[in-house]
């Protein structure tokens, strides 16, 4: 087997296994579809002329993900929409934004998602469709841990209100 | 670990599983049952991020890399030919020449060899893909024709990814349809390339390209995408 094929079939491999979880990424990067669909394409791109670089399979994603991360402040980050402050959104906003097909709890949390500060979504993102660790997060994100910590406990606390769940104990959930 | 302390860890990470919090939880009703209900918005939160991708997205991803890639080959092939003929000529090593511009029919015959694959594609795709590949390239169509199989940006022109590559299956084989969004042929021609009929005319601010084996449903065709990019 030729190296040029060896490398073609892990890169096959790569996009095969990860382009649907890159693409949700980078949908809830940017919020748009097509957008997403070119950044991840982009992002492949890349990843396939710096394939050399990427020691071990398992840590794949992570890499993807850095790349898709670059990819994207490189190209969309000036022309990203200003996100309103969750503070400011009722929910009868979001209820009222909805289309038709998106109707339902998985559509309020949508909204919800697209409106929180990217500042607050990211690490969520990578938390929960990533599956990175708060140290791994604080790594990418070049921040300390505790500030890791911080914005995925606000991020959580802002979902929850803007999908007016239960009422936060505010004394308990206090952060300092 | 105390009330507080497992509150604020339920907030940041509820998949938690160190020994304080696991402890907490089995002596202190109250967390236990907070901790279920975090939980369960969890499996919703991950449920509702949990958006579709793109049908042919692997596709056209693969399709994408291997075109840049034969691109590239062809191009340094290209670039050392050049070079040596200059050098030839001139007596003195020259690298890295640029080949002039292609008519974008000879373009498009081309880069259909490299994908050929797609013209075995016949299920039909969704309207919405079509006209968000065209919006991203700054053409909004008036309406979306039926019976695309395929559609993809495309490196066809002299801007990278400015075109959109379609495939529309007919009872004479299959189609393919490139929109070159941003450079306009002066007037329309048919013409014939490699065993292919081909069909090139302008098309309100592009150009658009049709290409079969058979040249029996280019005037359909061409109907169909006048009323959707001029209407
Ligand atoms: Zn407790
Ligand atoms: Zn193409």
């Amino acid at each position: 087997m030729s190296p040029v094929s060896s490398k073609q079939r892990q890169f096959d491999a790569l996009v095969r296994g990860y382009s649907g979880d890159l693409f949700r990424y980078a949908y809830w990067l940017c919020g748009e579809e097509a957008l997403a669909q070119d950044l991840v394409q982009e992002s492949f791109l890349r990843a396939w002329r710096s394939l050399d670089s990427l020691r071990e399979t398992a840590a794949a994603k992570a890499w993807l993900i850095t790349i898709l991360r670059r990819e994207h402040a490189r190209l969309y980050e000036r022309k990203t929409p200003q996100f309103v402050d969750v503070d400011e959104v009722e929910v009868a906003d979001m209820r009222e934004a909805l289309t038709p097909e998106g109707s339902g709890e998985d559509a309020l949390i949508r909204a919800a998602m697209l409106k929180l500060d990217v500042k607050y979504r990211e690490p969520l993102l990578m938390q929960v469709l990533g599956g990175f660790s708060c140290e791994e997060i604080a790594r990418e994100l070049n921040i300390s841990s505790a500030a890791v910590m911080t914005q995925l406990f606000r991020a959580r606390q802002k979902l929850k209100a803007m999908l007016g769940g239960e009422p936060i104990e505010a004394q308990v959930y206090e952060l300092r | 670990m105390n009330c507080v302390e497992f509150r604020r860890q339920l907030a940041i990470d509820p998949q938690m599983t160190s020994a304080d919090f696991v402890q907490h939880r089995a002596e202190c009703p109250r967390c236990a049952e907070a901790h279920a209900r975090a939980l369960a918005f969890e499996g919703d939160l991950a449920r509702a991020l949990n958006v579709a991708a793109p049908a042919q997205l692997a596709e056209a991803i693969l399709l994408a890399q291997t075109t840049a890639e034969r691109r590239r080959r062809v191009n340094l092939r290209r670039a050392s030919m050049f070079a040596v003929a200059a050098a030839l000529v001139l007596g003195i090593g020259v690298v890295g020449m640029r080949a002039e511009a292609k008519p974008l029919s000879v373009q498009a015959v081309e880069h259909l060899e490299s994908e050929q694959e797609v013209l075995a594609l016949t299920a039909p795709i969704a309207a919405a893909e079509v006209a968000a590949t065209f919006a991203k390239r700054g053409v909004v169509l008036k309406q979306v024709p039926d019976g695309i199989s395929f559609v993809a940006p495309c490196p066809v022109g002299a801007s990278k990814h400015r075109s959109v590559h379609l495939v529309m299956p007919t009872t004479d084989g299959p189609l393919t349809v490139i929109y070159v969004a941003d450079q306009k042929v002066s007037a329309a021609a048919d013409f014939e390339r490699d065993g292919l009929r081909g069909r090139s005319l302008p098309l309100g601010n592009g150009t658009l390209i049709l290409l079969a084996k058979s040249p029996a449903e280019f005037d359909r065709v061409e109907a169909l995408w006048r009323a959707a990019i001029s209407g």
